[in-house]
């Protein structure tokens, strides 16, 4: 019998520290740098997602007070142009309301390597670029784009991608696989802390590709990695674009599946 | 009481040529087909990859369609609640909750499900599936059936189970957790819904789907193996109620008064008609092939009017639409059980609570169509009686 308690003491101990989402300061306001009268940013693509995170924090807190599993979100600059435009930034997300733990403010050369100092779990970007950079130094890379991010819903919906064969746009590589499940992992529990109706996160899964039996795997898959999931569809071979935009995730993981 | 087997009912010419499956195509006019996608028999090319046979596979079909593209297929959306029997797990949804449900879902997960009411139907869809590919094993013209549910995807691996149990065709479906299924059924160009929730099925008879409630019959009555039988009620279910209005409003005498004058003004097409037109083009491929005689999709017409009068106007407008329906049975008021438990189909279709009362103690599933000025008048003790 499934239950999410059914951890070893590795995952116990990881489920209990905070998870550490880094966004580009490109993904969380307007590229281009549009500007408001006050001359502060206008939200981007990521906006919506940062809010779902933070309603995720706001519940979570609510259940428990004293809980350690949440959200940590770090924006971080990831060239040199945004590195100089802290002070603007930084007003910028307070004007918003949005609750940054820390800023990162760091160019082409060296960002790579701020994620990896701030333990970061899960890196969100609107550049292919630095998904790819990310992915390979093992970092869960997830490239944004303005199908997948910007959903008018308040709660935070998740999507796994069942079938190899849809890759994620940053393209797979063997240690993010372990990032991703691990990550996963995390939001199992996390979406364990609520009951079957009016959560803060949902979680779909979509096999495109195979059958009945391909979409079973993922499903047990997903069980093992701890992860029930809400939603589940099974195409096998309908078209996969008006189901994503019935879905509205925020963003779309498919490394826990692949092959390698 | 007055039983008539037509032949079937001349189709107009021009249309015999055209083999496309219009799906979703409730109501729409022959001449909105032209658009869609024509079935090109010369067309070799596969478009979906064939299934590895396994050992659970009854059937081996060697390069055949295996996952049809909506566009091309007839596709049959049923809820897990009439697929399957699913009353325990229900009983425990009410009375214990919805995590003390999935729970006991999870702890019998390797439990299949017993056969729902829909069961026989889909078994009978896949008998003709398996003809088809036989006489046309390129072809995604074909039934397919998807799995659209409510429940939440913790009951996927036992439903997954069921289906691998049962050894039946569906490959497809779709597990909402709760949130209305309708985008789904548009997406996948869903031709009939069957549910077992009323207010489900009147959403998508709004949204243009053709789509019925099914209960669980005390007793279910045996049906053919090897022949998918389809009855429909007329008006209301293939036709629009505008002539029950009248009844209802005005009586018998006006309603066939006003039948009488307008017998060569066709009625206007009510929920079912597309899903009609689909089983017709299906029929069609088997004609072609020489198997009229033979053909394994039989469709009724079963309707209170009389044949000699207001059943001229429903003949005459069924002719008008091209479509052929197998035998029209008018009844002229008397009670459709025993008719119905002579025919034996697989489903029937109805939009009064009356007859599929009167339908399933016979042991006939029947399957209602919530649409119309009956749904105002529903309750057991009205009858459509001497129409």
């Amino acid at each position: 019998m499934v239950s999410t308690d059914q951890k070893t003491d590795v995952k116990e101990k990881e489920a209990d520290c905070p998870v550490v989402v880094a966004v580009t300061s490109h993904a969380v306001f307007e590229s281009g740098g549009a500007e408001d009268p006050d001359g502060l940013y206008v939200g981007g693509i990521a906006f919506p997602l940062l809010q779902a995170l933070q309603k995720v924090n706001e519940r979570l807190l609510k259940e428990n007070p004293a809980e350690s599993l949440l959200f940590d979100v770090i924006v971080i600059t990831t060239e040199s142009q945004q590195q100089q435009q802290s002070s603007r930034i930084t007003e910028s997300i307070r004007h918003h309301g949005l609750k940054v733990s820390r800023f990162c403010f760091s160019n082409e050369e060296d960002f790579i390597e701020n994620l990896l100092n701030n333990n970061v779990h899960l890196f969100l970007t609107t550049n292919r670029n630095e998904a790819l950079q990310g992915s390979q130094k093992g970092v869960l890379s997830v490239l944004l784009d303005e199908h997948t991010a910007s959903c008018p819903t308040e709660q935070l919906r998740v999507l796994f991608c069942g079938d190899a064969v849809v890759q994620s746009e940053a393209g797979p590589a063997l240690a993010s696989k372990q990032a991703a499940q691990s990550f996963s992992a995390q939001i199992g529990k996390m979406r364990g802390r609520f009951g079957l109706f009016d959560s803060p996160i949902s979680i779909a899964l979509v096999t495109s590709r195979g059958g009945r039996e391909s979409c079973g795997d993922a499903l047990r898959t997903l069980r093992s990695l701890g992860v029930n999931a809400d939603e589940a569809y099974c195409l096998a071979g309908v078209p996969r674009g008006p189901i994503k935009r019935l879905l509205r995730p925020h963003f779309l993981l498919s490394e826990c599946f692949s092959s390698n | 009481m007055v039983k008539m087997s037509l032949e079937p009912v001349q189709v107009m010419s021009g249309q015999v040529a055209e083999l496309k499956v219009a799906p979703s195509s409730n109501g729409d006019s022959a001449g909105s087909w032209e658009g869609k996608r024509e079935f090109d028999k010369d067309h070799l090319g596969l478009t979906a990859k064939p299934k590895p046979v396994t050992g659970r596979r009854a059937r081996k079909v060697e390069g055949a369609v295996f996952f049809p593209k909506p566009e091309n297929a007839v596709t049959v959306a049923v809820s897990s609640r009439v697929l399957f029997r699913t009353e325990r797990e229900q009983k425990v949804f009410e009375q214990q909750g919805v995590e003390e449900y999935l729970r006991y879902q999870i702890e019998h997960e390797n439990e299949p499900f017993a056969p729902g009411p829909a069961f026989p139907f889909v078994k009978a869809l896949e008998t003709v599936n398996a003809r088809l590919r036989e006489l046309y094993p390129q072809s995604e013209e074909l039934f397919d059936i998807v799995l659209v549910t409510y429940n939440h995807a913790h009951v996927g691996i036992r439903l997954i189970n069921t289906i691998n149990h049962h050894n039946l065709f569906i490959e497809r479906f779709c597990m909402t957790g709760g949130s209305s299924p309708i985008g789904y059924l548009k997406a996948w160009q869903t031709n009939l819904y069957l549910s077992a929730d009323a207010n489900k099925v009147r959403e998508a008879l709004t949204e243009g789907i053709a789509a019925a409630t099914m209960f669980m019959p005390e007793k279910m009555t045996e049906v053919s193996e090897s022949q998918l039988r389809v009855a429909f009620d007329g008006d209301a279910v293939l036709f629009s109620d505008e002539s029950e209005r009248i009844f209802k409003a005005h009586g018998l005498d006006k309603f066939f008064e006003h039948e009488k004058e307008n017998e060569d003004r066709l009625l206007d097409h009510g929920p079912l008609k597309g899903f009609l037109e689909a089983l017709g083009k299906l029929q069609k491929k088997f004609y072609a092939k020489g198997q009229r005689l033979d053909c394994p999709i039989r469709t009724y017409l079963v309707t209170a009017r009389s044949a000699a009068s207001s059943g001229i106007r429903a003949l005459k407008t069924l002719r008008a639409w091209g479509l052929e329906i197998d035998e029209a049975l008018f009844l002229a008021g008397a009670p459709k059980g025993p008719m119905l438990e002579k025919i034996r189909p697989h489903i029937y279709f109805d939009d009064q609570m009356f007859h599929i009362e009167g339908a399933a103690e016979m042991g006939t599933i029947a399957a209602h169509v919530p649409y119309g000025i009956a749904q105002k008048h529903n309750s057991k003790h009205n009858t459509s009686a001497g129409k």
